[in-house]
């Protein structure tokens, strides 16, 4: 009697806790889901009272229309831009100010970290003056090695602008795993490096053996973090610097389009559905990397 | 707006009348479209709001035959007060234009006579000029590649009408989604004026990738000549206008010499929901913001020209607004009524052209393309 009194207050001490954030996360998580899910199946204009409900059409139509594609093609392409770009940089600033006697060390960890505090409206905003033909940055630098005045769109190549949305994305993504990665890597102890020294092990050799293999779960996460959210947050940055998708389409990712159709273009259940598929390749893309990734992490002992 | 709320509440003291507005109206307002409990009176104009969308929607009370013999309260018939005729879908009408504005291309007068280049009156004056210009050290022509829309309604629509004949019908067909007006030639020759402009050079390169306010910054820093825009450009830039810049304003750089004018107008119109609980009131509120007094007002509080007729040149208006109004009412420009493409054949223009301007794609390409996305829309 008195155990069961007992257990029954303890539950009731753990539900406390547990209900009002599953309410939270209904509310605010599952119902939209579901609710997305379900309009993805009509076809409404998201302005009218009416809507109409047309079973798979939406996505019948999703298969056949070039733009998604493309647009998964570019989501796919700043993933793996980004997820190079950012491990590689990241990695090595972090060993860098880690590993070699630098000496003002932390005043490179405050600017590697900069533009992680910076909205990425700013950003977008920063890379559009850079990129600006007429008045960039970038432009005037190359200017500086030519006899002619250099006037190069940077956002207005036919096919290759979407190259151009890597170095504001990397940029902006390095301080953040950066710092991850120092973390991990000042938690390694220094015996393990004196040791490998005296055995006559080489930085590289030290990088690979020691550094690396210590720091993997570090690595892990931060690749399955950038995977998700370049694939959930790639609109702003699309959105921003070449207002969805210019030119002519070229420079979409799923979420750009899935604005476009939905609140552009009159498409909400279209939207919808393309907002499922963005679910449903992105539960995928992760449940794949985890398994790539699966690799024995080595614990300190 | 306030103000005519204020004085038509004035005139008609027993009404209860709430005004909803502000820079976010238009999303603010969507749920209750949605939920079948919209605003009476509505005010068509801004981003997510779109007249051929809420008349496919069923969202407008159909005012075509209130409108037929609709008088304003100084006993006036409002049609024939109006400059511009309402559009209309399917021969109905859902709403009217009250604020009226034009397409056209703008240049800095006092840079022209600065430099002795003239005003172009038709296609080979506008390339015989731009070739001067950039002979001089100055990019011819400058739009905003990342909204599109800017250069089909002030340079690729007027060629259209120009290249019609000076018919604008074919627009409006196109607009209904008429498979044969698409197949039009004029659609062809219009097209490949943008082509020649391409071709020669006289796009700045930056246009592509810029949107309106960087190619606003750049005309006004005389980087550029030329620029396609609408009337609400000068105040829209009115912190940023050089001393000395003298806004001209053309409507049309595309007609055959000793051609017609092309003026491509805009309006922001006036609509009564279907679902509207006051449908009355809404319309006698219709019939006072009318009148002339009403309009006049409007023009002079807002800055914006009103769709009311009347004479400004002697108003307070500015020059260019003075020159925009002697085009419109000139025997030698045809006044292009507005014209509203369904959202996803407009977004294929827009994509199209900028894929023509860039050289990406052909003119026959272009006709293709939208064509494809117009046959699909009837179905």
């Amino acid at each position: 009697m008195k155990t069961s009194a007992k257990m029954w207050k303890r539950n009731l001490f753990i539900a406390s806790f547990i209900i009002p954030t599953f309410l939270f996360f209904c509310v605010f998580t599952v119902y939209p889901v579901i609710q997305a899910l379900q309009k993805s199946f009509y076809d409404w204009s998201g302005m009218s009272e009416n809507s109409e409900f047309i079973g798979f059409d939406n996505f019948i139509e999703m298969f056949k229309d070039p733009i998604i594609l493309t647009a998964i093609g570019n989501d796919y392409f700043l993933v793996v831009g980004k997820v190079i770009g950012i491990m590689m940089l990241a990695t090595f600033f972090a060993v860098a100010l880690t590993r070699f006697k630098l000496r003002s060390s932390g005043f490179f960890r405050a600017i590697f970290f900069i533009p992680n505090v910076i909205s990425v409206v700013v950003i977008g905003v920063l890379w559009n003056f850079i990129y600006n033909p007429q008045i960039g940055f970038l432009n005037a630098f190359l200017s500086l090695f030519t006899k002619e005045k250099v006037d190069i769109a940077w956002l207005g190549f036919p096919k290759h602008t979407i190259w151009m949305l890597l170095p504001p994305t990397i940029w902006a993504g390095i301080g953040f795993y950066m710092i991850l990665m120092i973390a991990a890597i000042v938690n390694i102890p220094a015996s393990y490096y004196e040791a490998a020294n005296i055995d006559g092990a080489g930085q590289w050799g030290q990088f690979r053996h020691i550094t690396m293999p210590l720091i993997w779960e570090q690595i892990k996460v931060s690749i399955i973090n950038i995977v998700i959210t370049t694939l959930n947050g790639s609109f702003v940055i699309v959105q921003l610097m070449t207002n969805g998708g210019q030119p002519d389409n070229t420079t979409h990712v799923m979420g750009s389009y899935l604005y476009r159709m939905a609140f552009q273009q009159y498409h909400f259940g279209y939207g919808a559905a393309i907002g499922v598929m963005i679910l449903v390749i992105s539960m995928i893309t992760t449940l794949i990397l985890q398994r790539i990734l699966r690799q024995e992490t080595i614990e300190m002992s | 707006m306030e103000k005519v709320i204020a004085d038509f509440q004035a005139a008609n003291p027993d009404l209860k009348i709430k005004q909803s507005a502000g820079p976010k109206i238009n999303e603010q307002m969507k749920p209750r479209w949605i939920a079948g409990n919209p605003p009476d009176f509505v005010y068509i104009d801004g981003p997510e709001l779109f007249d051929r969308q809420m008349v496919t929607d069923g969202q407008l009370e159909d005012l075509t035959d209130w409108i037929k013999d609709a008088k304003n309260v100084d006993g006036e018939k409002i049609l024939d007060l109006l400059a511009q005729k309402p559009q209309e879908f399917d021969g109905k009408i859902y709403n009217i234009p009250f604020v009226l504005s034009a397409w056209g291309i703008f240049y800095d007068k006092a840079l022209f006579k600065d430099k002795g280049w003239a005003e172009p009156k038709d296609f080979e004056d506008f390339l015989a000029t731009s070739e001067t210009i950039k002979a001089a050290g100055i990019n011819p022509f400058i739009h905003t590649g990342k909204y599109p829309y800017y250069i089909n309604g002030a340079v690729l629509y007027p060629a259209i009408v120009s290249a019609n004949n000076n018919d604008y019908t074919l627009l409006q067909n196109m607009a209904k989604n008429d498979p044969e007006a698409w197949k039009n030639p004029a659609i062809l020759k219009a097209l490949n004026r943008i082509v020649q402009i391409r071709d020669k050079g006289f796009i700045d390169k930056a246009s592509v990738q810029i949107n309106h306010t960087d190619s606003q910054s750049l005309f006004l820093q005389h980087k550029d000549a030329f620029i396609p825009n609408g009337l609400w450009l000068p105040n829209e830039m009115a912190k940023d206008v050089p001393g000395g810049f003298d806004f001209g304003f053309i409507p049309s750089i595309t007609q055959d010499k000793g051609g017609k004018f092309v003026a491509n107008t805009s309006t922001a119109t006036f609509g009564i929901a279907k679902k509207a609980k006051n449908k009355d009131a809404a319309k006698a509120f219709m019939q006072f913001v009318f009148s002339k007094a009403q309009a006049t007002q409007w023009a002079e509080l807002s800055g914006a020209p009103s769709n009311v007729k009347g004479d400004i040149s002697s108003s307070k208006a500015p020059n260019f607004v003075k020159d925009a109004a002697r085009f419109l009412s000139s025997p030698d420009t045809v006044v292009v009524p507005t014209v509203s493409f369904s959202a996803d054949v407009d977004k294929a223009m827009q994509d199209a052209t900028v894929a023509l301007t860039i050289g990406k794609i052909t003119p026959e390409e272009w006709v293709k393309r939208v064509s494809d996305v117009v046959a699909k829309q009837k179905k």
